[in-house]
């Protein structure tokens, strides 16, 4: 398992973010679903090892992240794109994607090649030597793609990743993110359910903090026949749980 | 085995798509300049020397904006006899310590949270980096106003204890701008309450008496520096 959490807790100040939340998974492409504030950032942040639990344990790639030396190995095999990326408006996307595989200790030696192959898998290297500055949205969120897959990692958390994607880039980011989810855990945080139906091989769907749900989108779906609001199958699953989750 | 002129030679097909990434490699590939490779040669870390050259207190216009205040320090100085730089000298190293690193300062600030290079590693090194070449400015702009040796090395020690105030108040509230204020405000206050007990302005900087209650302020704020960067002992 890459990821083994076992009761987690986050709380700022007296809102529990996350409640007792238990996960386990291995390879394979995770959807983190649920309404704004169900708690699927402050569960992704604490994967990335950006927050600590407020209780609770966690377990990733097999190893302690609350012990410095394999805090650091798993941190060299973590690929993370967090829901407000921000970016040196003075760099260029090989510039931008280089620094952080330089600081997730990519060996200086095969830094270049692991950049311009990160940058090629998201289509931007048309875009390489362009300033960030002069990008649209969605070039920004793949050069964010591209630095968080630069490490080739065995755990991949997304955060929003299709925000400011155009209908097409969405299609080749799932492409991507199946192709990801081969090698890798891929943990995709977003509120769109097509995503999830298009590119997660499982579910966990978050209300409040807690796991209302958790399966694959086939069973979500089937929790929505003859219920639920929503266009597609999928859309009715996940009204359907949430409306029995706030009963 | 030759193959005639013109034709094909059989066998497997190149990956092209190979071929392609070590070319974009090539072109793409960023030359360090000798600034960063000696950083990463003192530091031995590539990621640290990198993440060092985009401290915003050191890039080109704050230095050059540092550079200016010190040599108009050092003429007011020489045309005032006030020893203008000691006194400006701790103040501009506090802010610049604060700008060093942190959330709303450093774009990327989040995703470097995340990384095998700790962001309490790059703070370290940015903040001495900072601190350092405040100093070498500081000195060589005292020298050349013609300072007295004690005065252009009395600020050394409140330097140090105003621009440590000012990291541990900007790590502890998350905020910059709170640190600067710290340190500018401390200083402030520093020369003024000297000002007011001898009647002389340069008394922060020529006085004893401040040497060693700065340097124990200077101590217990890197304790609340390390102790405020340090992981959460409930990150397993």
């Amino acid at each position: 398992m890459n990821v083994e959490i076992n009761d987690l807790t986050r709380r700022f100040g007296r809102t529990r973010a996350v409640d007792g939340v238990d996960l386990r998974t291995g390879p394979g492409v995770l959807g983190l679903l649920g309404p704004n504030g169900a708690g699927k950032t402050s569960l992704l942040r604490m994967i990335a090892t950006v927050i600590p639990p407020s209780s609770g344990t966690l377990r990733l790639l097999e190893r302690d992240p609350g012990a410095a030396g394999p805090r650091r190995e798993i941190r060299r095999r973590l690929g993370y794109l967090p829901q407000d990326l921000g970016y040196y408006p003075g760099f260029t996307v090989v510039d931008f994607v280089e620094y952080f595989a330089l600081l997730k200790e990519v060996p200086p030696a095969r830094v270049p090649a692991a950049v311009a192959a990160a940058v090629e898998r998201v289509g931007l290297g048309d875009k390489a030597k362009s300033k960030l500055r002069t990008l649209s949205g969605g070039m920004l969120r793949r050069a964010g793609i591209a630095q968080a897959i630069v490490n080739d990692p065995e755990l991949l958390l997304f955060d929003e990743p299709t925000a400011g994607l155009d209908p097409e880039q969405r299609v080749e980011f799932r492409t991507l993110l199946r192709d990801l989810g081969t090698r890798a855990t891929v943990v995709v945080s977003t509120h769109l359910v097509e995503d999830v139906g298009a590119a997660c091989g499982e579910v966990v769907l978050m209300h409040q903090g807690r796991i209302a749900f958790q399966g694959t989108p086939e069973q979500l779906t089937a929790r929505g026949e003859g219920h639920g609001t929503g266009d597609a199958p999928l859309e009715r699953g996940y009204s359907a749980v949430l409306a029995e989750a706030r009963s | 085995m030759n193959s005639a002129p013109g034709r094909v030679p059989d066998g497997p097909e190149p990956d092209l798509e190979r071929v392609w990434l070590g070319v974009a490699s090539e072109v793409w590939r960023r030359r360090p300049g000798p600034c960063e490779r000696l950083a990463a040669r003192a530091l031995r870390s590539p990621g640290l020397a990198r993440a060092l050259l985009t401290t915003p207190s050191l890039l080109l216009p704050w230095l050059v904006a540092s550079v200016l205040v010190f040599a108009l320090g050092a003429v007011a100085s020489v045309g005032t006899g006030q020893p203008v730089v000691a006194l400006a000298a701790p103040a501009l190293a506090a802010v610049a310590v604060a700008y060093a690193y942190g959330p709303g300062l450093d774009p990327a600030w989040e995703l470097s949270r995340s990384m095998a290079v700790s962001d309490r590693s790059v703070l370290l090194a940015r903040v001495l980096a900072v601190f350092a070449l405040d100093a070498a400015l500081g000195l060589l702009a005292s020298a050349v106003s013609g300072a007295a040796a004690a005065v252009a090395f009395g600020w050394l020690a409140p330097m140090t204890a105003v621009s440590a105030l000012a990291l541990a108040v900007a790590t502890t509230a998350r905020s910059p701008n709170a640190g600067a204020a710290a340190g500018m405000g401390a200083w402030a206050i520093a020369v003024l309450s000297g000002q007011s007990a001898t009647g002389r302005v340069a008394e922060a900087v020529t006085g004893s008496a401040f040497v060693l209650p700065c340097l124990a302020l200077a101590a217990g704020c890197s304790v609340v520096v390390l102790v405020m960067t340090r992981t959460p002992k409930g990150l397993s």
